[in-house]
């Protein structure tokens, strides 16, 4: 009895301790998916938000991007539009966090795919976005590619993904 | 002195209705049952919550239906099917029905569906429609997929050729 509570008492150790790894130590995958959290957090503000507090979520989303990112959205009944640089991220997200009254933006079902190199990565999503305090919501499948800079993981290219052709 | 052939006494009615009279069997119903919609819900019929106005006046926002994601092992989709396209997974999906079979052109000319250039006759197209679209094939994998609701601008109308694999499943009621 005594032997059995140990080897219990030695697997629920190991179990704690690779969780805790997991925790201070995360892999690229977690980190990645960690990253496409806060993305979205960072991208939403409501109505309250004041224009300081927008202004400053606009910076930190600048953050997220490489310098030579390059965005290209091609959404339903908006056209296609291709963004360049930290530079041009940098203008249109202020000019959206501006303009928008408001801004709701979930990612859901994320698959990251690890690059055999492992400093690359490539995710796949569907983007959910609320514009306004509107119960309608836009979908979107998504594409982002993620490359390693100085332990970090910036995002090199984001574009949509027609699921329907 | 008790009695030796005096019934065991009766359970308190409470706990008959709540756990029945031979608790370990109301265990063993429950863990049943339990497994049985996991499996039923997560992998065979997924129930989903309609959303949007593409596929009126067939479906309406709010209702609730499943899709049965065995529906299409034993044969292909057919055309008039209503299906359901996943984008990146299964948390969002376009519900469309299918007009197009891989291998046909579909077009839109003065509202009506035309495949391979003959008239689609549609019956559950009840509101007005102008759309006017050029003929577009699909490939030997793909299906073309439409909502219901041709009244509103075709921009805005999310539509098209939809890959097999994207294919979740056809609607269950």
């Amino acid at each position: 009895m005594k032997i059995a509570f140990r080897f219990v008492l030695l697997i629920a150790a190991a179990a704690l301790g690779f969780w805790l790894w997991t925790v201070f130590f995360p892999g690229p995958e977690k980190v990645i998916r960690g990253k496409m959290a806060t993305l979205a957090t960072t991208a939403t503000f409501g109505s309250a938000d004041s224009n300081l507090n927008r202004a400053a979520k606009a910076a930190n989303l600048v953050g997220y991007f490489s310098d030579d990112a390059q965005i290209s959205l091609d959404a339903l009944g908006h056209g296609v539009r291709t963004l360049s640089g930290r530079d041009e991220i940098r203008e249109a997200s202020y000019a959206g966090f501006a303009a928008l009254p408001a801004l709701k933006v979930e990612f859901l079902d994320v698959t990251v795919s690890l690059g055999a190199d492992q400093q690359t990565a490539d995710v796949s999503c569907t983007a959910r976005v609320y514009v306004g305090n509107s119960k309608d919501y836009g979908v979107q499948e998504m594409h982002f590619q993620f490359k390693r800079v100085e332990k970090n993981w910036l995002i090199s290219r984001v574009e949509t993904v027609k699921t329907l052709s | 002195m008790s009695n030796a052939t005096e019934p065991p006494p009766r359970p308190h009615w409470l706990r008959v209705v709540l756990i029945g009279r031979r608790p370990r069997a109301t265990l063993v119903r429950i863990v049943v049952l339990a497994v049985t919609c996991f499996i039923t819900f997560k992998f065979i019929l997924l129930p989903i919550r309609i959303d949007g106005i593409s596929m009126q006046p067939t479906y309406h926002t709010g209702q609730v239906n499943c899709i049965n994601r065995l529906a299409y092992l034993r044969h292909e989709p057919q055309r008039g099917d209503i299906v359901s396209v996943r984008l990146a997974g299964n948390s969002v999906m376009f519900m469309k029905r299918v007009i197009g079979l891989p291998g046909e052109t579909v077009a839109f000319h003065e509202g009506h569906a035309y495949i391979n250039g003959k008239l689609l006759d549609e019956p559950y197209v009840k509101l007005p429609c102008d759309w006017e679209m050029a003929p577009v094939l699909c490939s030997p994998t793909q299906y073309y997929v439409v909502g219901d609701n041709r009244s509103m601008p075709i921009d805005l109308h999310t539509k098209g050729r939809a890959e097999r694999d994207h294919i979740a499943g056809k609607l269950f009621l």
